[in-house]
C-alpha cells in the first residue's frame, strides 16, 4: 500500500544519522519562528490581516494586475505577460536575444524552477548562473531544491567541501562553511562582473507603485542587478499586492515566519532601471493561475508568500526530505501545488500527511492547507489515482462495518488470527506489515465486556 | 487578444463565477481595515534599533558631536585602501559611486560610506534611497558603513512604509539593509559576507 512518496523516502531514511540531523534542524527553525512570533503581541492579528489582505487582492487581481502593469509602464519599465511556462520561456529568451546576452547571473526564482527555464536558455545558448549559495551548489551539482527557502539542506558541509574542491578549485579536505562560503562568493563576484544580465524573481509586486520587491539575506539580487547593463523581473500573479501598508504586514512576517530572522538583510525596491543601464523587464506569469483561482476548494493557495514555514513543521516533510515528494516544491504547500498541476502525476503526495494540521496554524496568511490536502484525498478515485488495495480494503470494510450481525460475528472471531504464525503475515503479502506490527485481538470484545458491565 | 487581455479575462470570469454574490452585488472579499494593528512600540527606539543591530550581525556605534568622522572611519578600518563614497563630508574616498565609469570599477572597494534616511527599531531595517550613480557601492563593498542620523529611529515597519520617499534624482530604487549579506546555506551554519558586504557598521550621528 506504499505510495510514491513513502517508497522514495525509504531512500532517505537509509542514512538514520543524516534524517534525525535533518528533523531537528527544521525543528530549530520551527522554534525559531515561535520565538519571533510570541516576540510580538500582534502575531495573530498579523495573521488574521494577512490572510484578509490576500483574500481581497487574489478576488480583485486582475484590477491590481492592471494597476501594477500601468504603474510599471509609466515608469519607464516594459512589462510582458506569459500564459504558461513556454511563453515565459520564450519571453526571457527573447529579451535575452534582443540584448545579446551570453550570461545571466540570477537570484533565487521558484517561479523560475516551475517553468524550467534553466535548461531552456541553457539549450539555446545562454549561460546561466544561480547566485543564491544554496542554489548555487545544486547547480554545480546538477541537482534541484530540496526545500524553497533552503534548497541545498540535503547536503552537508563534507559533500559541498567535495563539491568545490572538483568545481571551483577549493583546498583539499577544507570543508568549514565559512572558508566555503569565501570560496563561493569569490567565483560568484567574478561571475556578478562578467554578465550581460541578472534576473530576479518577486517577493512583492506593488501595484500603486509599480515596485518589484524581492527580499535576500545575502544581497545577491542586489549583486545580480547592480552590474550589469540589463535586469529582467520574473513575477507570479499573485505576488501583486496593493500598496505600502499591505506590504508593512508582509514583510514583517515573511521572514520571521520563514527562518526565524525579524528581517531579511534586504528588502530591496526595483521600480526602474538604474539610470546606466537598459529599461527594466517584468515578465508577469500566469500559469494556471487564472484557473486555480475558480477552484472551489484550493483556490486559497494563492494566498501564499513562500516563506516555508508549513515544510519547517511538517512531521513528514522533517523525517523524509524534499526529494520524497515528486513535485518541485515540496511539503504541505508542495502537495497541494501538485495537485491543482498534475493531480494523475502528483497524487503519490496527498499521504505524507498526517492531518495534523501543524501547517495551517502556522502558515502566516492562515492558508488551510491540511483541509485541502484531506479534500484532494477523497478525490483521488476521481483521478483515477486510488490505490486499488486500499480500495479493495474499504470496501471490505464497509460491508463489515454496515450490518451488525456480520459486525459482531467478524470481532468475536478476530482473536483466532492471533493463531496465525508470525511469518505467514508479518510477510510482503500483507501491504499491512510493511512498518507495521500486527495487532494482537482480544479474546472478549469491547461490545461484550460493556454488556457484562466489565467496564467501569 | 493580447495575452495581457487573454489573461485578465480569464481570470475575472473565474473569479465572477465563484465570488459573485447576488444579494450585495458584490464579488470578492472586502479589504480589511490595517489602521487598528496593535503594532509594538518601544519606550526606547535607539536602544532598541542598537540591539537589534547587533542581533543581526551588525556595528553601532554612536557619533560624539565634534568628532571628525573621517578620522573615525579610518581607526574602524586602518588597513583599508579604496574608501568609496560620494558623500560631501567624507573626504577620505579613493572612488566616487556618481563619477566611474561602470559598476564594476567599484569592485576591490575595501569601505563603502553611504547615507541611511531612517532606522527601524524591530529589526534593525535602515532606509536607503538611491543616492549615486552607481548603487553598487551599496553591495560591492567589502564593509559597509551607513551614517544614519541619531534621531530618525522609528518603531517597526508599519511606521517606516509610511516615510520611505525615493531620491528625486535617482527615483528607481531603493533598499533596506539590516546588518551585513549572511547565508546559512552549508549545513545551517550561519556565515557573515554572502555575496554582499562582509560587515555592516551604522553610525548613528548626531543632529
Amino acid at each position: 500500500m506504499s505510495t510514491a512518496h513513502s517508497n522514495a523516502a525509504k531512500e532517505f531514511l537509509k542514512n538514520q544519522t543524516y534524517a534525525k540531523w535533518h528533523d531537528a534542524t527544521f525543528w530549530a527553525v520551527r522554534t525559531k519562528r515561535d520565538n519571533m512570533a510570541y516576540g510580538l503581541d500582534e502575531w495573530e492579528q498579523l495573521r488574521e490581516k494577512a490572510s484578509a489582505i490576500k483574500r481581497h487582492t487574489i478576488t480583485h487581481l486582475d484590477e491590481y494586475l492592471d494597476q501594477f502593469a500601468t504603474k510599471a509602464e509609466e515608469n519607464g519599465c516594459v512589462v510582458h505577460w506569459a500564459k504558461d511556462a513556454h511563453e515565459f520561456n520564450e519571453i526571457v529568451y527573447g529579451i535575452l536575444k534582443n540584448h545579446n546576452v551570453k550570461k545571466l547571473v540570477k537570484s533565487k526564482s521558484m517561479l523560475t524552477e516551475e517553468c524550467e527555464m534553466n535548461p531552456y536558455l541553457e539549450q539555446h545558448g545562454i549561460e546561466v548562473v544561480e547566485t543564491d549559495l544554496g542554489e548555487r551548489i545544486i547547480q554545480l551539482k546538477g541537482q534541484a531544491p530540496s526545500h524553497i527557502v533552503m534548497p541545498a539542506i540535503h547536503l552537508n558541509h563534507n559533500d559541498v567541501g567535495e563539491l568545490f574542491e572538483e568545481k571551483l578549485g577549493s583546498e583539499k579536505g577544507n570543508h568549514d562553511p565559512t572558508y566555503l562560503t569565501y570560496v563561493a562568493r569569490l567565483s560568484l563576484r567574478n561571475e556578478f562582473l562578467t554578465a550581460d544580465a541578472g534576473m530576479t524573481g518577486a517577493n512583492f509586486g506593488i501595484a500603486e507603485t509599480g515596485d518589484i520587491v524581492v527580499c535576500t539575506n545575502e544581497g545577491n539580487a542586489d549583486m545580480s542587478t547592480s552590474c550589469p547593463k540589463l535586469h529582467i523581473a520574473a513575477i507570479g500573479l499573485e505576488k501583486i499586492i496593493p500598496n505600502y501598508d499591505c506590504l508593512a504586514v508582509f514583510q514583517r512576517m515573511l521572514c520571521r515566519a520563514g527562518t526565524g530572522q525579524p528581517t531579511t538583510t534586504f528588502t530591496s525596491h526595483f521600480r526602474k532601471a538604474r539610470p546606466t543601464a537598459n529599461p527594466m523587464h517584468i515578465v508577469l506569469v500566469d500559469n494556471g493561475r487564472s484557473e486555480w483561482i475558480g477552484t472551489p476548494d484550493h483556490w486559497e493557495v494563492l494566498k501564499c508568500i513562500r516563506c516555508g514555514s508549513c515544510m519547517n513543521t511538517c512531521p513528514v516533510y522533517r523525517r523524509s526530505g524534499g526529494y520524497s515528494y515528486s513535485y518541485f516544491i515540496p511539503g504541505p504547500i508542495g502537495i497541494n501545488l501538485g495537485m491543482l498541476r498534475n493531480p494523475q502525476k502528483h497524487s503519490g503526495n496527498v499521504s505524507a500527511c498526517t492531518l495534523c494540521n501543524s501547517c495551517q496554524s502556522v502558515c502566516p496568511v492562515k492558508v488551510n492547507l491540511g483541509d485541502q490536502i484531506y479534500r484532494w484525498r477523497q478525490q483521488l478515485d476521481k483521478f483515477g489515482t486510488a490505490n486499488p488495495q486500499k480500495k479493495m480494503m474499504c470496501k471490505g470494510m464497509s460491508k463489515v462495518y454496515g450490518n451488525e450481525n456480520v459486525y459482531n460475528l467478524v470481532t468475536a472471531l478476530a482473536h483466532w488470527a492471533n493463531l496465525i504464525p508470525s511469518p505467514l503475515i508479518n510477510n510482503g503479502l500483507n501491504p499491512w506489515a510493511d512498518g507495521h506490527k500486527m495487532m494482537k485481538f482480544p479474546k472478549e470484545t469491547f461490545h461484550s465486556l460493556w454488556k457484562k458491565g466489565k467496564v467501569k | 487578444m493580447s495575452n495581457k487581455d487573454d489573461i485578465l479575462k480569464r481570470y475575472r470570469a473565474n473569479v465572477k463565477e465563484k465570488f459573485f454574490d447576488e444579494q450585495s452585488g458584490k464579488t470578492g472579499y472586502d479589504m480589511p481595515d490595517l489602521s487598528d494593528i496593535k503594532a509594538t512600540t518601544y519606550s526606547n527606539p535607539l536602544v532598541q534599533f542598537m540591539k537589534m543591530t547587533e542581533m543581526v550581525g551588525g556595528q553601532v556605534l554612536e557619533v560624539d558631536p565634534g568628532r571628525d568622522i573621517n578620522a573615525l572611519i579610518r581607526e574602524l578600518f586602518p588597513d583599508a585602501k579604496e574608501i568609496a563614497s560620494n558623500l560631501p563630508e567624507i573626504k577620505i574616498a579613493t572612488r566616487n559611486p556618481d563619477t566611474v565609469d561602470c559598476a564594476s570599477d567599484l569592485n576591490g572597494t575595501d569601505v563603502g560610506i553611504i547615507r541611511g534616511k531612517f532606522g527601524v527599531a524591530e529589526n534593525a531595517c535602515v532606509w536607503i534611497p538611491q543616492t549615486m550613480k552607481e548603487k553598487a557601492v551599496c553591495f560591492i563593498s567589502e564593509n559597509l558603513v551607513i551614517l544614519l542620523p541619531k534621531s530618525q529611529i522609528i518603531n517597526n515597519m508599519h511606521e517606516a512604509y509610511k516615510r520611505i520617499d525615493f531620491d528625486e534624482e535617482y527615483d528607481g530604487y531603493g533598499v533596506f539593509i539590516s546588518g551585513p549579506s549572511k547565508t546559512a546555506d552549508i549545513a545551517q551554519v550561519l556565515v557573515m559576507g554572502a555575496q554582499a558586504a562582509r560587515s555592516a557598521t551604522i553610525l548613528l550621528m548626531p543632529e
